[in-house]
């Protein structure tokens, strides 16, 4: 943990604390290898029934619903009834979907569990954006490009789009912690060593080793093309429930053990961050490793939003994992890797190897983890993390076993 | 139709800077109440409150913080560019102050972090895009032994 007080250049969110409350009972996930002709929420259905069979439930006992609270909102509960034919009143929340809130939507589900406003609860989150790319549409960027100061200060200069952010506060890390080419690559080999062994992968035939990292050209130096996130078709689905009821399903239940969330005080203005190496996990995971009562080193399996490497590698020290400026260490020499001695990360591939739907499937990994149920499954795998991140904000999902 | 990459004109809060910068002047927005930059550019002083933040003249000299050399087609309209290097330069008068600009007239291979950096005038204009803009820019202080600041 770091030792420093709570520097000032963001703040911890206040959630509710919700530990033991519930537990996660179904997950689903959709990949496609390339452009699937499908729309978002076609994607979604397909891992919306995946994670139904998985939890043992039926259509119809689904009585929440939470998606993303923005990029849509186009699923409705009559999209969940038309498909499966089915008549529930559904709850309905935005407080969820991927990326930060894939962390924390289980407090809100929690509290509306405990409320009685639905049993059963979906997060859901799917994207089209490879089948869009393939019919001119503008996929994550456009959301940042709309920004009146982004389009002022920032896109005049090419200081965009994400790419060049993060190669930007990479170099900046390399200059202030001497973090080396070769730590990013470690975090890029780890995630497609596992993506490799994962059936879903979208990189499965694909290895790459240090060596051939450090071959690859590069995309915006100082990262290479391996540094950057994949774009893909995809979605996945999460099933929760209250303890007690998890403990009646087919599956083993995972425990929502901690859940925290950090927001930097410079919004999505990467470049006006106060630490421009950090991630608002500083004012995350804390929080969280508190309500489960557990410390970065109980950590099993860690899975983080890794829309690059860079933010991988800070939000593994941010969160604790080492002092700050020390990950080069703890990723080398592969103890990223699932079969060696180290931190367990991203074993189904992440966001750089397994497919780009924003961290979804990263949670759904965990869950499998903690079951036992994992392609490259880390043995006696008690404890497991989620970090979200989306820039102005970072999240925390500490999971467990049940007892 | 979007004009990006070039700056939407006339925002009250962004168009004395763009005046000034057709002038041949770099200015940043200064709080008039407590003296310190406010940037990016706000109605009110985060630090103090303060509605009165002119627009003032600063020397354009600076620090490079730190940069990106793009290599890849990432924006159609940056395409002609390419490769290109963009960053951010902290202003000798205040290092807190991050301005994102370009970088040009540079070695990327022999740029160095905190090495010092000055402002120079460029027309900027993009593929596909109607129009252009005279922008502050900076380029490696001439002369300069890395790490010492230009005088
Ligand atoms: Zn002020």
């Amino acid at each position: 943990m770091t030792t420093s007080a709570e520097p000032d250049w963001g703040h911890s969110g206040e959630l509710e604390d919700v530990s033991g409350e519930i537990a996660i009972v179904g997950v689903g996930d959709a990949i496609y290898q390339r452009a699937s002709g499908k729309s978002a929420n076609e994607i979604a259905l397909d891992a919306i029934e995946r994670a139904i069979a998985d939890a043992g439930l039926r259509p119809d006992e689904i009585d929440g619903l939470m998606q993303s609270p923005f990029m849509g909102g186009g699923f409705t509960a009559d999209t969940y009834r038309d498909y499966f034919g089915t008549g529930q009143s559904i709850w309905m929340s935005t407080d969820g979907g991927a990326m930060t809130w894939a962390a924390t939507a289980p407090v809100a589900a929690a509290q509306a569990i405990r409320e009685g406003k639905a049993r059963h609860i979906l997060n859901l989150f799917a994207v089209d954006w490879f089948s869009q790319k393939g019919k001119g549409g503008e996929g994550p960027g456009k959301y940042h490009g709309e920004e009146r100061m982004k389009a002022n200060f920032e896109l005049p200069f090419g200081w965009f789009p994400q790419p060049v952010y993060f190669a930007t506060i990479a170099r900046r890390h390399m200059f202030e912690y001497g973090t080396r080419p070769e730590d990013l690559g470690a975090i890029a080999v780890a995630c497609r060593y596992h993506a490799t062994r994962h059936p879903d992968a979208i990189t499965r035939q694909r290895p790459l080793d240090l060596a051939g990292y450090l071959a690859r050209p590069m995309m915006v130096d100082p990262l290479r093309m391996d540094d950057c996130c994949l774009i893909s078709d995809g979605g996945g689905a999460t099933i929760m429930t209250s303890l007690e009821r998890a403990r009646d399903l087919a599956k083993p239940p995972v425990v929502v053990a901690g859940v925290g969330e950090g927001y930097s005080g410079s919004g999505a203005y990467w470049s006006q961050q106060g630490d421009f190496t950090a991630s608002p996990q500083v004012f995350s995971a804390p929080r969280a490793f508190e309500q489960a009562g557990v410390t970065p080193g109980d950590v099993d399996v860690l899975t983080l939003y890794d829309p690059f490497s860079i933010v991988a590698l800070m939000q593994i020290e941010d969160m604790g994992f080492c002092p700050k400026g020390g990950a080069g260490d703890l990723v080398a020499d592969g103890k990223l890797h699932f079969d060696t001695p180290g931190l367990a990360y991203n074993t189904h591939g992440g966001l750089l190897s397994h497919a780009y739907v924003l961290g979804i499937s990263h949670v759904n990994e965990v869950v499998r983890q903690l079951r036992g149920e994992a392609a490259c499954q880390v043995s006696d795998c008690e404890i497991g993390v989620y970090g979200g991140y989306t820039g102005h904000m970072a999240s925390t999902l500490v999971m467990r076993r049940d007892r | 139709m979007s004009t990006a990459p070039l700056p939407e004109r006339g925002g009250s809060l962004t168009e004395p800077f763009w005046q000034a910068a057709e002038e041949g002047r770099f200015v940043m927005p200064r709080c008039s109440g407590c003296a310190r930059y406010v940037w990016y550019p706000e109605e009110a002083c985060p630090h103090c409150g303060e509605n009165e933040i002119p627009w003032v003249p600063v020397s354009g000299r600076g620090q490079l913080f730190s940069w990106a050399e793009v290599k890849h087609e990432l924006y159609p309209a940056y395409e002609d560019t390419l490769p290109y290097v963009t960053g951010i330069v902290t202003l000798e008068e205040d290092a807190r102050v991050r301005y994102v600009t370009r970088i040009v007239d540079a070695d990327p291979a022999a740029l160095a972090i905190d090495q010092p950096m000055q402002v120079v005038f460029r027309t900027l204009a993009f593929k596909g895009v109607d129009g252009e803009v005279v922008a502050p820019v900076f380029r490696p202080s001439a002369g300069a032994a890395p790490g010492k600041v230009d005088e």
